[in-house]
């Protein structure tokens, strides 16, 4: 059934249409370095937002899909980074293949913190539970295994700094490629039967069991998939920044932010990730010159924001354009109104 | 062994008065109150403040719990409105995030305003001989009251009219409704409740180690992992788990090493979590 409607494709949106969203946006974000490029602290600012970008990608493909609220982005980050930047500088790996292999190591570890979920069926809640408990005992670990991780001092990277990732401006268009990986292939995951079984089990988890899909499988996959995204865009990071320690994936400073800059994008949409981690680094970079208040602000914003648009801005947005488009297409001619556009992989 | 053991206890009671505010909270308002730690800590700070413009202990200590519990009132009265609109998980991830922004808002104003502001309450008294282990007076009045107020809300929950109607809302809020109960009522009630249990808790923690302005996010995960391990919204599975956890937390250290307990200690939260995810003594599902 769902491979049937997935040859069809998402109600028939031919391929440039479908991917064009992507394009556009990967365009607006390769044209920063225009104007910011003259200024390394602000390329690192960039670059900075680029990677939560994809950080939120991993994680929307997790929680926006399947609706597993993984409370341990921060540490698949970190397992891709220490372990990239240990199998490179211990072990000589080259750098490619220790990243590659470094997001195996975190997808695993995803994988099997989804397939305990789905196994023991937890909800949302435990789910989120045990994953941060998972977060905080990798904290630790980064902490006490002093020889291997450097504890608290950190890590420094080396191998990055003779590639292009040493370099001033490249390793910014290295990360925005991964964006555009990312982007594309979410979109693709859209478009193909898993976007079908994950809206389906979304909407109605038994619902979508009895008419066939393998949840607890898609489920897994999702995990596995999106715990590799976060791996990997944690280890590139490693390797352009040159420095990592605990703190670099600590819960504080990267699953608050992910979860935010998600629910104010828009849960299990394309470019939710990306409005928000423009939204949020923007932010960010506003109070640092507030530095006292900084706390209070993001407390202040998080709370207006989720007040007032507590779907999130892209879905907001899309609603809003499609309501436009109804109305003009009903004042043309009195036809039946147009649907609007489903973007979403959990429309609610 | 029997001296560890007992520190354990002591610690354990303290974590299980941490997670019946968050425990009760969720299990009647579906809200995970992220901000539990840091009304915790503003409880804390009111009342260390009190003792340094010299006002007697116990009085600042009430004022310290007052304002907290008043705080948790407020919250549920005007910001949480909108969360109760909503149902299932939306009302779960919205309630995470609005007091996600309220822990922000309140650290950020402690941090701000009283950057090295502690409580610590000094007992003074001999050390008493409790079965052959010499416990501090400190230690013995904080798992006194932790053991005091548990009772009272166990007896609470159990005989009062208000308790019952607090219980019938966990089990069924429309049923309760039908009943003549307001879940409104009863929530407000708890939350105000759940407030002035937190700033309790930093109170007994200072009179074994100090409180600081920024302990309010190891108070908020002591509270979720308690919580959850004892089963949300049991009030006497809280205890249990804390007092497990505690005895887990301090034979370890004792006997391991502290940075392997803080694992030791998440990975017996996760296994319990995994084996039963409606918590020790939680009543079911979700």
């Amino acid at each position: 059934m769902i491979r049937q409607a997935a040859t069809v494709g998402r109600e028939g949106t031919p391929a440039v249409r479908a991917y064009a969203p992507v394009l556009l946006a990967v365009a607006l974000v390769a044209l920063l370095p225009l104007r910011y490029g003259d200024s390394r602290s602000m390329m690192g600012v960039v670059i900075g937002g680029v990677l939560f970008a994809c950080y939120t990608i991993g994680f929307n493909v997790i929680f926006g899909s399947t609706g597993q609220l993984f409370l341990c982005t921060g540490a698949l980050a970190g397992l891709g980074g220490y372990a990239s930047a240990i199998l490179s500088e211990r072990h000589g790996l080259p750098m490619v293949l220790a990243m590659l292999l470094a997001s195996l190591v975190a997808a695993a570890a995803g994988g099997l913190l989804s397939w305990i979920a789905v196994s023991r069926s937890l909800g949302v809640i435990f789910t989120g539970i045990v994953t941060l408990t998972f977060a905080l005992a990798f904290q630790n670990l980064l902490l006490g295994q002093r020889d291997l991780t450097g504890g608290e001092t950190g890590l420094v990277v080396d191998a990055g700094s003779e590639t292009l990732l040493g370099e001033e401006v490249a390793p910014f268009y290295v990360f925005v490629a991964l964006l555009a990986a990312y982007l594309a292939l979410f979109r693709a995951l859209q478009r193909s039967h898993f976007g079908w079984a994950f809206r389906a089990l979304r909407d109605d988890e038994i619902a979508a069991e009895l008419a066939g899909v393998d949840v607890k499988r898609y489920r897994v996959f999702a995990g596995t998939l999106g715990s590799g995204m976060i791996g990997l865009a944690g280890a590139l990071y490693a390797h352009s920044e040159g420095f990592i320690s605990p703190s670099t994936f600590s819960f504080g400073e990267v699953d608050v932010l992910v979860i935010v800059m998600l629910a104010f994008g828009g849960i299990g949409s394309l470019l939710g990730p990306v409005v928000g981690a423009a939204a949020f680094t923007v932010l960010e970079e506003w109070m640092d010159s507030f530095n006292e208040y900084r706390l209070i602000i993001y407390g202040s914003v998080i709370l207006v924001l989720f007040l007032a648009l507590p779907r999130g801005v892209v879905p907001t947005v899309q609603r809003l354009v499609g309501r436009l488009r109804r109305r003009r297409a009903r004042g043309r001619r009195p036809a039946p109104a147009a649907q609007p556009p489903v973007d979403t992989l959990a429309p609610r | 062994m029997r001296a560890v053991v007992f520190d354990g206890v002591v610690l354990g009671l303290q974590f299980g008065l941490l997670g019946v505010g968050l425990t009760l909270v969720y299990g009647l308002a579906g809200v995970l109150n992220l901000a539990q730690g840091q009304l915790a800590v503003l409880g804390a700070i009111v009342a260390a403040l009190r003792i340094d413009a010299g006002t007697a202990v116990i009085p600042a200590v009430l004022a310290g719990v007052a304002v907290a519990g008043t705080v948790g009132l407020v919250l549920d009265l005007t910001l949480m409105r909108p969360v109760y609109r909503r149902r299932g998980e939306d009302r779960v991830l919205l309630g995470l995030l609005l007091m996600l922004g309220v822990a922000f808002i309140i650290d950020g104003v402690l941090v701000w305003r009283y950057p090295i502001e502690a409580l610590t309450l000094r007992i003074g008294g001999d050390p008493v001989d409790i079965l052959g282990v010499r416990m501090r007076t400190g230690s013995l009045l904080a798992s006194a009251i932790a053991l005091g107020v548990g009772a009272v809300l166990v007896l609470f929950l159990r005989y009062a009219t208000t308790g019952k109607a607090v219980r019938s809302v966990i089990q069924d809020e429309e049923g309760a409704q039908l009943c003549g109960v307001s879940p409104a009522t009863v929530r407000a009630f708890v939350f105000a409740l759940s407030g002035a249990l937190a700033a309790l808790v930093a109170v007994t923690r200072s009179m074994t180690s100090p409180v600081t302005v920024n302990a309010g996010i190891d108070f908020t995960i002591l509270a979720l992992i308690v919580a959850v391990v004892g089963g949300l919204g049991s009030v006497s599975g809280a205890f249990l788990a804390g007092i497990l956890l505690g005895i887990v937390n301090t034979v370890s250290a004792h006997y391991i090493g502290t940075y392997v307990t803080t694992i030791i200690l998440l990975g017996a939260a996760a296994v319990t979590i995994v084996l039963r995810p409606s918590g020790l003594l939680g009543a079911g599902r979700e």
